[in-house]
């Protein structure tokens, strides 16, 4: 229901006309230089695309073996579960937790909203549970920590290359593949586009009973 | 005191999540778009993050003090810290990696915490600052907190892959301290809300 012509920055919050910027261009804040909006070019396909191949991707990046060493003869594999595993059985159960919900449970629960939500804008199929799904991903968002996890991985193998041999599996060759989804899915989402699409298609359902 | 210039001076709202924006004559207690709770500003937020920035100072000494992690070698065990984790990268001539978790696990928290106290205290004493160079300091505090749980999800790895019987890396009680300062300083970063600087400004 945004029935004024204004608008407000979130970060300074000074009144603002309503900026409608053209897709490729940006709207910033005059006054604290906030990025207001930046529209993306078929933002609801694209998300919905991405979070396909983003769903799909995050089964072989979880249950293939990642990153094998071998230490005098024995050989060892890890994935992303294994980690939090070895955390927990050590005793360490907050962050075992932690990692668990930033690198796992977060980021699933994230693709999977990303990918009811643009599905049923896609097909124009209204239900009352998308305002709730869309504001759980809003504040899931900066929970989800692959990239960082990334960082960690190669941190972690350059201190271990000094002990031992390594070697890559397909599951970190996935794991990068998802990072590159996610980032694309965060980046060319148009949440403004997605509230008003989302607000359209609940008059149109109460309009039709 | 607020500003003419802003949104709330005028008599509008505008929503958390959805970004919507409401006009204040209406009363309205739930945004109409997405039915969360309408505020003009961040509920209680100088007290809440007040609170959080608290617990993660006093976290910030165990995280620090205490072993992140020790390598049990042929039965001796090795601890390290934080920084001793450093100094070895570094010494061992991985300067590009060392010098990263150096930014990633010493730098951010520390600058993170200073950061925060800074725009609490002008937030509450009314300092009369350049609003736009403290939000774009809040923005840079926000933007970077998550990427100190690096050295946690490092650890999660190592003790995962190193785990044969005559070598073994075991995570140490700082970890769980440096966890929870990260995540603690992100619950204060995200509370904080930066309008109240420039609802302070006198000349704008």
């Amino acid at each position: 229901m945004n029935s004024t012509n204004y608008d407000s920055c979130p970060e300074c919050d000074l009144l603002l006309r309503s900026a409608h910027p053209k897709i490729g261009e940006k709207a910033h804040c005059p006054r604290c230089g906030f990025l207001l909006s930046r529209p993306r070019k078929q933002s609801v396909e694209r998300t919905f695309a991405l979070s396909i191949a983003g769903f799909i991707l995050f089964f072989p990046a979880n249950l293939l073996p990642m990153v094998g060493i071998t230490i005098l003869g024995n050989a060892n594999t890890g994935i992303l579960m294994s980690g939090v595993i070895a955390l927990f059985n050590e005793g360490m159960v907050a962050v075992a937790i932690v990692v668990f919900l930033a690198s796992i449970l977060f980021p699933l629960v994230h693709i999977s909203l990303s990918l009811l939500i643009s599905g049923h804008l896609y097909f124009n199929r209204p239900n009352r549970y998308l305002v709730g799904w869309m504001r759980w991903m809003h504040h899931l968002d900066e929970w989800v920590m692959l990239e960082v996890y990334m960082l960690g991985i190669i941190v972690a193998c350059v201190k271990l290359m000094a002990i031992a041999p390594l070697k890559f599996g397909w599951g970190l060759y996935a794991f990068i593949a998802l990072i590159i989804i996610t980032t694309m899915l965060t980046s060319g989402l148009d949440t403004e586009l997605f509230w008003q699409r989302i607000e359209q298609l609940g008059k149109e359902n109460n309009l039709a009973h | 005191m607020h500003t003419k210039a802003n949104a709330l001076a005028q008599g509008f709202i505008r929503c958390h999540d959805c970004g919507c924006l409401l006009k204040t004559v209406d009363h309205p207690s739930a945004c109409p778009r997405c039915d969360s709770q309408l505020h003009p500003r961040r509920p209680h937020s100088l007290q809440r993050t007040t609170a959080f920035l608290f617990s993660s100072f006093f976290l910030y000494i165990p995280a620090n003090i205490f072993p992140i992690m020790t390598v049990n070698q042929f039965g001796a065990g090795d601890p390290h810290t934080i920084a001793g984790g450093i100094i070895e990268l570094i010494d061992s001539g991985m300067i590009p990696i060392g010098l990263l978790v150096l930014v990633a696990s010493i730098l951010v928290p520390s600058s993170k915490l200073i950061g925060i106290t800074l725009l609490l205290l002008c937030a509450h004493f009314r300092w009369q600052i350049n609003a736009r160079r403290w939000t774009v300091m809040y923005r840079v505090i926000a933007f970077v907190g998550r990427w100190s749980m690096l050295d946690i999800f490092m650890i999660s790895i190592l003790v995962d892959l190193v785990n044969s019987g005559s070598v073994q890396i075991i995570a140490g009680p700082a970890a769980t301290a440096f966890a929870a300062v990260v995540i603690l300083t992100m619950f204060a970063a995200e509370n904080f809300d930066p309008r109240l600087l420039w609802d302070n400004q006198k000349n704008l």
